[in-house]
Order: structure tokens, then C-alpha cells, then sequence
């Protein structure tokens, strides 16, 4: 499969045209991770936000060789790591492959910001769509944390 | 082609759930693989208005027993 077939069904991306597309491929640098292997540490300071392409990551709490809590598995299609993209922190929690290799696309915060502050269309469609995962992920969490939809 | 992102809440279990874009919506019954595990999807419902060609779903699952599991 073609990546910007791949690229069309990622959230991240969706609403942006074919040309706007294709400068944010030109941006992102594919990586892949083999089974329990550390993407991010919490508490590192790192700037690039994370895609998956192919396979599943764990994220959890704690340093990896000291796992507190785990907080959610995230498939294909999904983004890891826009918590400090944002707010440019330190990372919130660690990220690691899954149980199968992984691979993702990585685009650095300066190349983002660069492409968002040329093209201010792509930069309020990816600042939105980061916004939308965000709230999606936050729903998941009061979700699992709460029990029953209706009791929130 | 739309995408279907599910968050996968799994009760009765220490699992934190998952969320996963697929090309088809979960249905009631149906059989899911989370790393080792199985699970059974018992509740499925729109969590936000879809959004463009995105879907945006819950579904809550159960373990499927063990047994199952080495059957599956």
C-alpha cells in the first residue's frame, strides 16, 4: 500500500488535501521498533510526535524498567507523544512496541511547526485533529475509569 | 472509505482497553485479538457524531475464558 494511502485513513491527517498531503509526508520519517522495545520514556524530553502505521505500542506510567499503571493500547492509525508536541513538556508516560514489530511515522515539532506557520490550513486542520484525539483519548479514559457511559 | 476509531473498554479486567481504527464497525459477539488476549465485544455505540469519512465508536468487551483463548 501506497503511504499516502495509508496516510488517508489516519485521523491526524484527515482533512487535508492531496497537495497538503503531500508536504506533510515530506516531513515524516518512518521508524520501526521491534516487539517491547522503548519508543518514549516518561519524563524525557523529546520533541516528535509519533504515528502508528503497523502494529500496536503500550503506553503506561512509570519509567519502562518500573511500570506503575498501564494506560491504553494504541493500534494503527494512531498518534503518540502530541501530549508534549503541545504543551512541550516532558513526556507523560512511556510508550513501548507491542507484542509484534511496529512501525511508525515521525515528525519532528520545529518540521511541523515550519510546514503550520507556511501553510496556516494545514495547521489548523492538524492542531484540530490533534485537539479531536485528544478529547477521544480523555473519553476512553472516563470511560475505563468510570464504569457505565451514563454514569459520567 | 470510512474508518471506524473504537475505544475498547474491557470489563472485569485489569486491561486498560485499547483504541484502534478499523475499516469496519464492531458488532455485538464478535471476537477481538488484544496482544495475547481475546475478547468478546458485548456493547457497541457511537461515543461522537462522525467527523468526514471517521467514525468515532465504543465498544465494551469481556474476556473470553481461556479455554476459548486456545481455541481461538
Amino acid at each position: 500500500m501506497k503511504i499516502e494511502d495509508v496516510f488517508r485513513k489516519i485521523e491526524l491527517f484527515n482533512g487535508l488535501s492531496d497537495q497538503e498531503l503531500k508536504l506533510v509526508e515530506m516531513i515524516c520519517k518512518e521508524k520501526r521498533f521491534t516487539p517491547g522495545e522503548v519508543i518514549v520514556s516518561q519524563g524525557e524530553y523529546t520533541d516528535e510526535l509519533y504515528v502508528i502505521t503497523q502494529g500496536f505500542v503500550e503506553v503506561h506510567l512509570g519509567k519502562p524498567s518500573k511500570k506503575i499503571k498501564d494506560l491504553v493500547t494504541l493500534g494503527e492509525g494512531q498518534i503518540t507523544g502530541e501530549i508534549s508536541l503541545v504543551d512541550q513538556g516532558p513526556r507523560s508516560a512511556t510508550v513501548a512496541a507491542g507484542t509484534e514489530p511496529t512501525t511508525v511515522q515521525i515528525i519532528d515539532r520545529k518540521d511541523l511547526e515550519t510546514i503550520c506557520l507556511e501553510t496556516p490550513s494545514i495547521g489548523y486542520i492538524i492542531m484540530r485533529n490533534i485537539a479531536t484525539d485528544l478529547a477521544f483519548k480523555l473519553r476512553h479514559r472516563n470511560i475505563n475509569e468510570g464504569g457505565e457511559y451514563g454514569d459520567l | 472509505m470510512a474508518t471506524y476509531k473504537v475505544s475498547y473498554v474491557i470489563t472485569g479486567s485489569n486491561h486498560p482497553g485499547a483504541i484502534i481504527n478499523r475499516h469496519d464497525r464492531p458488532t455485538i459477539g464478535e471476537n477481538i485479538r488484544l496482544g495475547p488476549n481475546t475478547f468478546e465485544v458485548i456493547e457497541v455505540f457511537d461515543l461522537v457524531p462522525p467527523r468526514g469519512e471517521f467514525h468515532y465508536l465504543h465498544a465494551t468487551c469481556k474476556k473470553v475464558n481461556s479455554d476459548q483463548n486456545e481455541e481461538n
